[in-house]
């Protein structure tokens, strides 16, 4: 079971969130190294943190007609959602609160980006940047509904939606094992909700960045650090909802949350520069034909299961 | 303490560098990008992201405005270099690099005037700043959209006209996200949205895919008299025209110049597109700008071609390489369009390869792998599947016959058709007989002066870019990869004239 509440978790929970999103970036930029052909090693692994100095140092941009109010909302809303999101994640056999709501919880912030990352094209006034706004919403109506369903999987298998419930139930056995589809439905969205690799649609460089293409400074600094906090709260998220949380053999249960969230982590960073960017307009198609039939029928399992029990 | 400077030096050794490539620039794009890539200098696909500006080629007049409004929309701290030829490269980063650590970036941009290595430009920044507020109407980008009111008010009268009333709620959507552009300080009451149209024009001359259009972000533009006009154009700005889809619904028209600079697009094409939606309603291909003295250009990837025409002796093995690296040029910058990072980079280390001379043997592996990822991915072939088909017998009539004519389909079907070309040429990279201009093609098609091939495929873009969605037109003009260099070469330019 997991204990809640305690009082330094509140701190402890971004700090760590921040730590993972920072080894991602780094095991991104030593991948990039290797591919470049440069020498593999700590200094290349760090290097891409010279920015966050840099853009603490840039000057705003102010761009005519902007909607600087709605500019600036949506560009802090990525972020502060993906640590919020965090909250209900159990660590080890610690969290910060453990509502009866906690899958909601998540979602619920997740679905805080596609108003963030619509803002965020929306306010600078800017063909592209608004195209890529749209696009998000795009992307967002085909994972949207296959990432809900893989989450209801993971909440009708444990019968609850507060997760430490949902970690506690797979005694045993892991959902990951007998709900794969809905593990992968999860992490695709994971992908599509941090916008990265495949899902960078609506960052596409096609359109010079999208919606990143217009903001400096600190506010391009927080969209994407926004981008890899998701990916790290997703990851982190992965590990009680699929992997059997802090479950495990010999370690203490908060080594074993860390070693499953790394490995998520690991696998999504690989995942992402393994693929092109896949297009909204053919992506739709394929979450609406094959993934959300497939995610049903996942949902079907465990609700199934639980009812002859 | 002074810690703005000591961030300022610290960062710089990382600058992120906007690549602006002139017509004649290959070779400096060339030399840049490895060097970019061995120094870990991440390149930039906006000025928004970029530190450090670097012009790539030879001067260009015409394309002056459009370099100068890049600069414009750098946020500082900011400094500018630009090479004229791939040796300068290597100073122009460094001095770059210097700029920007210096403590005078941190009041102004730096762009200090410099005689040494590197030509940095001179122009000072809040100079720069005060031409800017000067010209504002016209630096606006994207203002193309305010001189349509005569054609989207025939629309209007057309036979879509009906559908008007219902799609107003998303035409006050679209609205905001068009008209944007010049400040406002030089809009005298009431007048008419014709003459500033007339500004948006001249703005349109491309800039950086329709970043041109932030005349004040520098932070001290003029604001200065509101007009009367205010409720019609916010912030200065008239609003777009409405006009009929594709769809028989009413949407506002986007007017997006796409070039001369955007990241991964032909160095110094420039096609006007009417948007409504993401989706290209009409497509104008500028003509390519022009070197002030003509002649002073030769096309990097025909070199062999020119220079055997012109009676100097080549090898088909040196012509070869050259057709090899210019597909995977090609390749690498489809990559980079597709969003495809990784597989982009390496595209570009086998080019630079290739181009510095390295054997059969050390290519041959990793271009199978190349071919293995990206030739046979299911996705990317998904992704690309159905866009852009252009069959033989309609790129015979457009008079193109290189790779893009044999590939006989659509996107997918030309990247294949590039990487098996490669494959075919590795074989013949250390040929030592004479090049035959006439039996060997060219990398983009059977060489001619009268007709490069770059101008059939510039011709073949309209009719297919039209209907398409924005990213499928990226994809389209990345998979026929014109090179407007062919186009403005010495030997081309000169046969033109008689």
């Amino acid at each position: 079971m997991v204990e809640a509440g305690a009082w330094w978790t509140l701190l402890a929970a971004p700090g760590l969130l921040v730590v993972l999103a920072a080894l991602a970036v780094a095991g991104n930029a030593v991948l990039d190294a290797r591919d470049a052909g440069r020498p593999v090693g700590v200094a290349g692994a760090v290097r891409p943190f010279l920015g966050v100095p840099r853009a603490l140092v840039a000057q705003p941009r102010r761009l005519p007609a902007q909607d600087r109010l709605l500019w600036r909302t949506g560009v802090v809303t990525v972020p502060v959602a993906a640590v919020l999101s965090t909250l209900v994640v159990p660590f080890g056999g610690r969290v910060v609160a453990d509502p009866s709501v906690g899958v909601v919880w998540f979602n619920a912030m997740e679905v805080l980006t596609w108003a963030g990352l619509w803002l965020a094209g929306w306010g600078p006034n800017a063909a592209f940047s608004l195209i890529g706004g749209y696009r998000f919403l795009a992307q967002g109506l085909a994972y949207e509904l296959p990432l809900m369903f893989a989450l209801i999987s993971a909440a009708t298998g444990a019968e609850s939606l507060r997760v430490g419930d949902i970690a506690a139930a797979q005694d045993g056995l892991w959902y990951a094992v007998w709900m794969p589809v809905a593990f992968a439905a999860y992490l695709a969205g994971v992908l599509a909700f941090s916008f990265l690799g495949p899902f960078a649609y609506p960052a596409g460089r096609d359109l010079a960045g999208g919606v990143l293409g217009e903001v400096s400074g600190a506010d391009r600094l927080l969209l994407q650090a926004g981008r890899w906090l998701w990916l790290a709260s997703g990851a982190a998220m992965a590990v009680p909802l699929f992997l059997g949380g802090g479950a495990g053999p010999g370690l203490p249960s908060w080594a074993w949350s860390l070693v499953k969230t790394l490995l998520v982590l690991g696998l999504l960073v690989w995942v992402l520069r393994r693929l092109p960017v896949v297009r909204a307009d053919r992506y739709v198609e394929f979450a609406w034909v094959v993934l959300i039939p497939l995610t049903i029928a996942q949902a079907l399992v465990p609700a199934l299961v639980n009812l002859g029990r | 303490m002074d810690l703005t400077g000591l961030i300022l030096r610290v960062t710089a050794g990382r600058p992120h560098v906007l690549l602006a490539t002139v017509p004649g620039g290959a070779a400096v794009r060339l030399a840049a990008e490895r060097l970019l890539r061995a120094r870990d200098w991440p390149q930039a696909s906006t000025p928004a992201k970029a530190d450090l500006l670097l012009v790539a080629g030879p001067d260009l007049p015409e394309l002056r405005t459009a370099l100068e409004r890049l600069w414009r929309d750098m946020p500082a701290p900011r400094a500018r270099v630009h090479a004229r030829t791939p040796d300068e490269v290597e100073a122009a980063l460094d001095s770059g690099r210097a700029l920007l650590g210096s403590p005078a970036v941190q009041r102004e941009s730096a762009a200090p005037p410099g005689e040494a290595v590197g030509h940095r430009e001179g122009e000072h920044g809040a100079q720069e700043r005060h031409e800017g507020d000067d010209q504002a109407p016209g630096h606006d980008g994207d203002g193309g959209g305010e001189g349509e009111a005569g054609r989207a008010g025939d629309a209007h009268g057309g036979p879509d006209g009906e559908h008007a009333p219902h799609d107003a709620g998303q035409d006050t959507e679209a609205e905001h996200g068009d008209g944007r552009q010049a400040p406002d300080g030089q809009v005298p009451d009431g007048q008419a949205p014709d003459g500033h149209g007339d500004h948006g024009d001249n703005g349109n001359h491309g800039d950086h895919g329709g970043h041109g259009g932030h005349g004040d972000h520098g932070g001290h533009g003029g604001h200065g008299g509101h007009g009367g006009g205010q409720t019609d154009m916010p912030g200065g700005l008239p609003m777009a025209e409405p006009g009929a889809d594709r769809d028989g619904l009413t949407l506002d028209r986007l007017h997006l110049p796409l070039g001369p600079f955007l990241a991964d697009w032909p160095a110094g094409l420039t096609v006007r597109l009417v948007l409504q939606g993401d989706v290209v309603q009409r497509v104008d291909v500028d003509e390519p700008a022009r070197p002030s003295d003509d002649a002073a250009v030769e096309a990097f990837w025909v070199q062999p071609w020119l220079r055997a025409a012109s009676g100097e002796p080549v090898t088909v093995g040196e012509a070869v390489r050259r057709r090899a690296a210019a597909h995977l040029d090609s390749l690498g910058r489809l990559l980079a369009v597709a969003g495809w990072p990784a597989e982009a980079v390496r595209a570009g280390r086998l080019r630079d390869d290739l181009l510095s001379g390295a054997p059969r043997a050390a290519v041959a592996p990793r271009l199978e792998r190349l071919t293995r990822r990206v030739g046979r991915s299911r996705t990317l072939a998904w992704l690309t599947r159905g866009i852009g088909v252009v069959t033989a017998q309609k790129a015979r009539e457009a008079g193109a016959g290189g790779p893009a004519a044999r590939a006989d389909g659509d996107v997918t079907a030309r990247y294949r058709q590039w990487l098996a070309d490669i494959r075919h040429d590795l074989p013949r990279l250390e040929d030592p007989a004479p090049l035959d201009v006439a039996v060997e093609d060219s990398p983009r098609g059977p060489w001619s002066a009268e007709a490069p091939p770059s101008a059939a495929l510039i011709a073949l873009l309209p009719p297919l870019l039209e209907g398409a969605e924005l990213a499928a037109a990226r994809l389209v003009v990345a998979s026929l990869d014109p090179d407007p260099e062919e186009l403005v070469s010495r030997g081309v330019v000169e046969v033109a004239r008689g």
